[in-house]
């Protein structure tokens, strides 16, 4: 959710200089729009901040786009203009004299009324009570009424936090909002986006997010807040160094609410439910393009989630889905999506989008131009075999649920254990593996020292983790034909732990053959960096689950020391080919640091224990015919 | 040793290249190969540069005795370049490179780092001493522009073939420089560390240099086996024991240095005769030791040939040369940053035109003045070059610090406060999953590893770390430093890596150097590291079980350093049981490591005693 404001206000900075004097682009949209800047007033009388860019021609009528966000409008004033109108593929929608509108949404920047962080969705609201959905109707009502020549179709889209809030717009039923996308759309922070993970707290992002973006702003301002100022370049020391959660708060102060909330609500609990997206999304009037990122360290799980649940409370929604080989907001104009960190994909995916899925789709709503017959329901980038396939629906109906068996020795296998005849259970083989999990030395979730949590590291190489005792690793033999997945991965775990709590990270992993090499005529020129492709672990997803979630995210349960007990995980989807020669590797580990917070291993309250409550634990993680944990692929092979 | 070779041949390209516009070697010098007889008959090849302009001056003699081959052979084939350094080939000297007894062009049989035979009783008694012998005498009789005076010079193996003609030395031999020797191949040098194998690199070389030959060759032809990995943790990991890289798609037996490295595993005969050190008794030839503070193959053979003729010639004339180099770098053109050090200037053309030149030009043309000093050295952390008249320096003061709970490293020493004996820090060692030397993936040995971040090992929990406060002012070490450990395992041996590290300040600006923007704020740079095989702790002859869960004391000689620790900085030390695969993986059970197989590899846990009764501190020479 963070790096898309800060990119905004990168692309500010760095494109208004030169960008804005030399852009041919630029130059045209100058020539050919104008910007006015309204406070557009609220049902509640509250008025937000409006910036709406207009073609100059009045001759024929046109739709407008509507992107709310709480990373500011900027730049202000009529005479600047938003750089993304004419250095990313927003220019073809300004070429065709789609109105833009951007409004700071309630209590960021230049509105007034108080900001609340993913505020609630109230089905029942009455008169002059509020919503997100609240505003966006009053605010599309406003436009429609107001913007000279516009043809009453309005569009909702937004990456990240301006995701949600197009969710949001969905939920408001304007008559005329006709079309909305919300992309890697924020959408249950407990269970799956920014800042938790099936209970984890996902500490990096939550810090130096909440540092800057939660401080209260007591009245309008084009000024951006300033983040907690880390002094070294190294997050891992940095994160370590400070300890238990408590000690972050401490940094912080009191003042920051949305992290106090946070502190307050460890648990799924009303407090989470009401502001998880999905609960509200029943049977939506506009069209829905649901877009995501197949590798968005932030909102990956919202962008799959989000179109289920539309899927299943609006069945009968024109409802479709679109995720790349992406990170978060590849495909809306950072980069062309042809690669991430050391992996490849061989095509432009982000201009493909661009063209051929996001401007045919607003085109056909709110143009009433063109088809949307070739976008499929289900539009998939498969890694691996580097393909777009259009799918009836998702998961695909083909896919079968296989179990893949850890095994002794690191072994990874379709093959059933054999089961023991009880004369010969002296001779079984071991049936787990052992590793000792130390909160003073948590495992990295990448390799190299660095301050900012990257976005490449969900492709990283996991050799790094390989390496050490406290990651387990388990492996196929080499693939002796292709094995394309397409749907979430399931982890039936059989554990045991010494403690009375533990977080469990599985990673799934695709191993390169040792003489893998990228061709670049066929792969692309990738990040053009040498690097040692052969035997590469790329990470194809990663996901962790705090055991005292296991059975429920709502009611924590300790472990009790020693006694064997399942913990099953749900990884966000894949699609991804292994492909022949290949391997399959799981690793399982038991912290992932500093993107999560390390868990005291101790059934405690996290977030306000002390440094002295972290211990280590011994975790047991069982491979026999009895007590056999696997990990369920969705294999979809033809 | 091994590295030297991809030096020469990347010097050998830019000279070739530059011959293109001129090769001063074949404009100024007339080269003819030769043959050599020994004392016992057998004749080595021999390759002699003579200058052109020798219309009767007589010029001494600058020899190199390789294993690596004289070539290119024949009298019209010139190689780029030749001697020491671009200046002293133009100085014009007599230049001589012999191919050694049975390698390549030269007849005989090759033994590896060849033993030296005090008492020589028949002309079958022959060693590098007698065969250096016999050549500079064939040399002074059949060269008729010698002025009688002969020195020798050779980086790595050549500098053992240097060393090896200082016993017995010829009377002519008026100055010799030993430059990173292979001195000691069981307690420092490439093959072993204080009994540890040195598996990365000599897997690699001996596949080439290890191989058999039938008679006198250009070439060696192929390796003994071809193998493709760039992964080099995992290959080697995935290859298992030590015993398996005798297995048929590798050694295969093929290579009879190999098969001596598997069947010596301790300091026995074999490698004793291989210790050079033992026979530097009453060396009074002029000789001017050199290495480097960053040579992964022999940081130790420099240091302890000083060493030994230093103690053990009353009336000596060495002297010794350490810089901030890698294995053989001081030969090259510029030598001003590695890693992300930034030496601040050209310390290979220092070298080259202050030390080595003119030692070479006084001993054996009378031209200009004696070294001034015993002892030149650059002092890394503050980037200067420092002169001493003894190494290690007479003031340096032997000072422990202790190493303590919760990963302090103090000055004084433990203490057993209430609670507080028994206290140790422990780590679980896992053959299966050892720890990385270097962070990434490498097919070869990360040359940069000596000057490595440390905060990937710093992590892991099998490496225990020790560091003290930010220093109050700088403090600089000078001499050896020893590690003594007080340790338990549950296993009946293990291996003890420690590590000197400099943690830079919170401050310190993102990097310069090649590593451009290498986040550089706390960053754990390596001083210094050793291994130890524990089994060897008190005798390398005779290797002793760990007693399970009884209290040991592992004691391990770091080689030396000439260091400052800058004011703010922290000292660091690191503990670990593995260094994977720069050294084998011990199987941490008593025995024959080379025998050992998958089953003898064992996890154990491992326990650094840091109470009054069992203190464990890292003596460091600090310099006032």
């Amino acid at each position: 959710m963070k790096k898309v404001g800060l990119l905004l206000i990168a692309i500010a900075a760095c494109c208004l200089g030169k960008a804005q004097m030399t852009n041919e682009d630029s130059i045209w949209v100058r020539e050919h729009y104008n910007k006015t800047e309204h406070l557009v007033t609220m049902r509640d009388g509250v008025r937000l901040f409006t910036a709406v860019y207009a073609p100059k021609d009045a001759a024929r009528k046109s739709p407008i786009l509507f992107n709310r966000t709480p990373y500011s409008c900027s730049p202000y004033g009529t005479d600047q203009f938003n750089p993304r109108l004419y250095t990313t593929y927003w220019i073809n929608y300004l070429k065709m004299g789609y109105i833009i509108a951007i409004q700071d949404v309630r209590g960021k920047y230049m509105s007034e009324g108080d900001f609340e962080d993913i505020r609630p969705f109230n089905p029942t609201k009455k008169d002059k009570e509020i919503d997100e959905a609240s505003d966006t109707y009053d605010a599309i009502d406003w436009l429609v009424k107001n913007v000279p020549n516009n043809n009453n179709r309005v569009g909702v889209f937004g990456i990240s936090y301006p995701g949600f809030y197009a969710t949001m717009a969905a939920l408001s039923s304007h008559p005329a909002l006709k079309a909305v996308s919300p992309q890697a759309p924020v959408t249950d922070w407990f269970q799956g986006d920014d800042f938790h993970h099936n209970g984890a707290f996902m500490l990096m992002d939550a810090f130096s997010f909440y540092s800057g973006f939660g401080k209260p702003r007591p009245q309008p301002t084009t000024e951006h807040p300033q983040e907690y100022p880390i002094t070294t370049p190294d997050n891992y020391n940095f994160y370590l160094s400070k300890g238990a959660i408590r000690n972050f708060s401490a940094l912080l102060g009191d003042s920051i609410r949305f992290w106090n909330d946070l502190m307050k609500h460890p648990d799924n609990d009303a407090w989470w439910k009401a502001r998880n997206t999905r609960n509200f999304v029943n049977n939506l009037k506009p069209a829905m393009l649901v877009v995501g990122g197949l590798f968005d360290a932030e909102d990956c799980f919202g962008a799959w989630n989000l179109y289920k649940a539309i899927e299943a409370k609006s069945p009968r929604t024109d409802n479709r889905l679109v995720m790349g080989p992406w990170f978060h907001g590849a495909w809306g104009g950072r980069g062309d999506g042809s690669f991430l960190g050391n992996v490849r994909f061989g095509s432009k995916t982000s201009e493909y989008y661009q063209q051929e899925i996001e401007i045919p789709f607003f085109n056909f709503y709110l143009n009433l131009q063109g088809t949307v017959s070739d976008i499929a329901e289900a539009n998939i980038f498969f890694t691996g075999q580097n393909q777009w396939q259009k799918l009836k629906q998702w998961p695909p109906a083909e896919v079968t649920y296989k179990p893949l068996l850890l095994k002794g020795g690191g072994r990874l296998s379709f093959e059933p254990n054999p089961l023991f005849k009880p004369a010969d259970l002296a001779k079984r083989p071991v049936y787990f593996t052992q590793y000792t999990s130390n909160p003073q030395k948590p495992v990295p979730y990448t390799e190299d020292v660095h301050l900012d949590r990257t976005r490449e590291y969900m492709t990283d190489d996991q050799r790094f983790a390989s390496r050490r005792p406290d990651v387990l690793t388990f492996t196929t033999d080499a693939l002796p034909s292709d094995i394309t997945l397409g749907g979430p991965v399931v982890a039936n775990l059989i554990t045991s732990i010494t403690t009375t709590d533990a977080d469990f990270v599985v990673k799934l992993i695709d191993v390169f053959p040792d003489d893998f090499a990228y061709d670049a005529a066929k792969d692309g020129k990738g990040i053009g960096k040498e690097y040692p492709m052969g035997g590469y672990q790329m990470l194809v997803r990663g996901e962790i689950l705090r055991g005292r979630y296991r059975n429920s995210l709502e009611k924590p349960e300790p472990f009790t020391p020693g006694s064997i007990t399942p913990v099953n995980l749900t990884l966000p989807d894949v699609a991804h080919t292994f492909k022949k020669g290949h391997k399959i590797m799981v690793q399982i580990q038991s912290s992932w640091f500093p993107l999560v917070d390390r868990n005291p291993q101790q059934f405690v309250d996290i977030y306000h224990c002390a440094d002295a409550d972290f211990v280590p634990s011994d975790i047991r993680i069982y491979h026999d015919a009895r007590n056999q944990s696997k990990i369920i692929l969705p294999v979809l092979n033809k | 040793m091994q590295r030297l070779i991809l030096i020469c041949f990347a010097s050998l390209y830019l000279t070739t290249g530059c011959a293109q516009s001129g090769n001063y070697l074949k404009e100024n010098y007339i080269k003819m190969d030769t043959l050599i007889p020994m004392r016992d008959g057998v004749k080595l090849y021999t390759v002699i540069f003579i200058p052109k302009d020798s219309n009767g001056t007589q010029y001494p003699i600058l020899m190199e005795r390789t294993p690596y081959s004289a070539g290119p052979y024949g009298n019209k084939s010139y190689p780029g370049s030749t001697g020491p350094n671009a200046a002293l080939m133009k100085e014009h000297y007599i230049f001589v490179v012999q191919d050694v007894r049975g390698r390549y062009m030269s007849e005989g049989v090759n033994l590896e780092v060849t033993p030296y035979i005090a008492d020589k009783k028949t002309n079958k008694d022959v060693d590098e001493s007698s065969d250096t012998y016999d050549t500079v005498d064939w040399l002074l009789k059949n060269i008729q522009q010698n002025n009688g005076r002969l020195g020798l010079h050779g980086v790595s193996y050549p500098g053992f073939y240097a060393t090896a003609c200082l016993p017995g030395a010829h009377p002519a031999i008026k100055a010799v420089s030993p430059q990173a020797p292979v001195t000691d191949e069981f307690i420092g040098d490439d093959a072993n560390h204080n009994g540890a194998f040195f598996l990365l690199d000599n897997f690699s070389f001996m596949n080439y240099f290890g191989k058999e030959r039938k008679g006198p060759v250009k070439d060696y032809g192929s390796n003994i086996f071809n193998v493709q990995y760039n992964d080099a943790y995992r290959f080697f990991l995935k290859m298992g024991p030590v015993k398996n890289s005798n297995g048929p798609q590798y050694y295969n037996g093929k290579s009879y240095i190999w098969n001596e490295y598997l069947q010596h595993d301790t300091y026995d005969a074999y490698w004793k005769a291989r210790n050079i050190r033992q026979h530097l008794k009453n060396i009074g030839t002029p000789t001017l030791v050199v290495g480097g503070w960053f040579d992964a193959e022999n940081l130790f053979g420099a240091l302890r040939t000083y060493e030994a003729i230093a103690t053990q010639s009353p009336n000596n004339q060495v002297q010794l040369v350490m810089g901030p180099w890698t294995h053989g770098v001081w030969g090259s053109g510029e030598w001003t940053k590695f890693g992300t050090h930034d030496f601040g200037s050209n310390t290979s053309k220092f070298f080259q035109d202050s030390l080595e030149t003119v030692f070479f030009n006084y001993h054996l043309k009378d031209k200009g003045q004696p070294l001034a000093h015993k002892v030149t050295l650059f002092q890394t952390g503050s980037n200067e070059w420092k002169r001493f008249a003894a190494w290690p320096p007479t003031q340096a003061k032997p000072t422990p610090y202790y190493f303590d709970q919760d990963g302090k490293l103090s000055s004084t020493a433990p203490t057993n406060k209430l609670g507080a004996s028994n206290s140790f820090s422990e780590y679980i060692s896992d053959p299966n999953k050892p720890v990385p030397y270097t962070n990434g993936v490498f097919r070869g040995r990360n040359n940069e590893y000596m000057v490595e971040d440390q905060r990937f090992a710093a992590s892991r929990p099998d490496v225990l770390v020790f560091e003290t406060e930010e220093l109050k002012e700088d403090m600089t070490i000078g001499g050896n430093i020893v590690a003594n450990l007080q340790v338990s395992t549950t296993g009946t041996d293990a291996d003890f890596i420690v590590k000197l590290i400099d943690v830079l300040p919170n401050n310190e600006p993102a990097s310069k150097t090649p590593i451009r923007g290498y986040p550089m704020a706390g960053f754990q740079r390596l001083v210094r590291a050793e291994v130890i095989r524990g089994k060897f702790r008190n005798s390398f002859e005779k290797p002793e079980p760990f007693v399970p869960g009884k209290v040991a004391k592992v004691k391990l000689q770091l080689n030396d350093a000439l260091h400052t620790f800058k004011k703010g900085h922290k000292i660091m030390v690191q503990v670990q049981s593995s260094w994977f695969p720069l050294v084998d993986r011990n199987p941490q059970k008593f025995m024959r490591i080379p025998d050992a197989t998958e089953k003898d590899f064992q996890r154990a846990t491992i326990r650094l005693y840091h109470d009054a009764k069992n203190p464990s501190s890292i003596e460091l020479p600090v310099l006032k």
